[in-house]
């Protein structure tokens, strides 16, 4: 091991641990939020987190692959799944907006996004 | 006779990557990110670039992406191990060849880890058509450090010992 490789080594954890704090800040700063479940690139559903949904699950069959996703109190997570290796089974809930679940066999993304405070102002009057 | 002798020894090296391939898959990781692997099989890549060479290196894991699909049956994670497998494989020669003196086998192979992971990341966001699925990066980042560590320190002692009985065989 010689000096460069500690250099890189430490040079990788700082950049890991900056983006990281990146991804996370990116997560603070939204009222409402919900799930948007994209099937191969498109929105296939949108749900808004409420009381109604709790508990809550959602089939989604494609002609790539089958996934049983289960909503609760704000996060949701996947219950089912036909893919080989079950990692979005595995991953458990996501909770804050930009987390997502992925299920590479199935073109499944389970996305929180957050809903950004509308500053926009609807008419003005002169 | 040299020649058949490398090309043995090239299909025994792509044979022990799949092995190693299938053996890891086999090993239960205690998190459970997409795309997170211990790259056990980098390790014969890395070898066979530090024995023979740039083109044999490229030629072993292209080869070593195939016929892993033959075993695992997925073709959708063909796109996402032979992009890797190229990527890294380029950054790693060029780290090799050209910064010997900075690095070590072991930043040879975080530099590999981390091409392979950005390929992959790549591949996913491209067929996804999802760019939120950066956001995996740092994560597999830190990750590909410890893998890449592993990798890369079992390296130096297979080579060290392979360059001494390969000697005849290789360039």
């Amino acid at each position: 091991m010689t000096k460069g490789d500690k250099i890189l080594i430490i040079f990788i954890i700082i950049v890991s641990l900056v983006s990281l704090g990146f991804v996370k800040k990116g997560a603070i700063g939204y009222k409402e939020k919900y799930v948007s479940i994209q099937v191969n690139g498109k929105e296939y559903k949108k749900i808004i987190f409420d009381n109604a949904v709790i508990g809550k699950t959602i089939p989604i069959e494609t002609e790539y692959g089958y996934n049983l996703i289960e909503i609760g109190d704000g996060k949701v997570r996947v219950i089912e799944a036909d893919c080989p290796d079950k990692i979005d089974v595995l991953q458990g809930y996501i909770s804050s907006p930009g987390e997502l679940i992925v299920c590479l066999p199935n073109k499944l993304v389970v996305e929180i996004k957050g809903i950004e405070e509308t500053r926009e102002i609807d008419h003005i009057s002169h | 006779m040299k020649r058949l002798n490398k090309l043995i020894f090239l299909s025994l090296l792509v044979s022990i990557g799949l092995a190693l391939s299938v053996l890891e898959s086999l090993i239960p990781l205690p998190i459970t990110i997409p795309g997170a692997k211990l790259g056990l099989s980098n390790m014969v890549i890395l070898v066979t670039l530090v024995i023979f060479g740039f083109k044999e290196a490229i030629v072993v894991g292209i080869l070593k992406s195939i016929v892993l699909v033959l075993i695992t049956g997925s073709i959708s994670s063909l796109m996402y191990s032979l992009s890797g497998a190229i990527l890294s494989c380029i950054i790693m020669a060029i780290v090799y060849k050209f910064f010997t003196n900075i690095f070590s086998l072991i930043g040879v192979s975080i530099f590999g880890a981390v091409a392979h992971n950005f390929a992959q990341v790549s591949v996913a966001a491209i067929m996804m058509y999802n760019a939120r699925i950066y956001s995996y990066l740092p994560i597999l980042l830190l990750t590909s450090l410890f893998t890449g560590y592993f990798v890369g320190l079992s390296s130096i002692y297979i080579s060290k010992n392979l360059k001494k009985n390969l000697k005849s065989y290789s360039r």
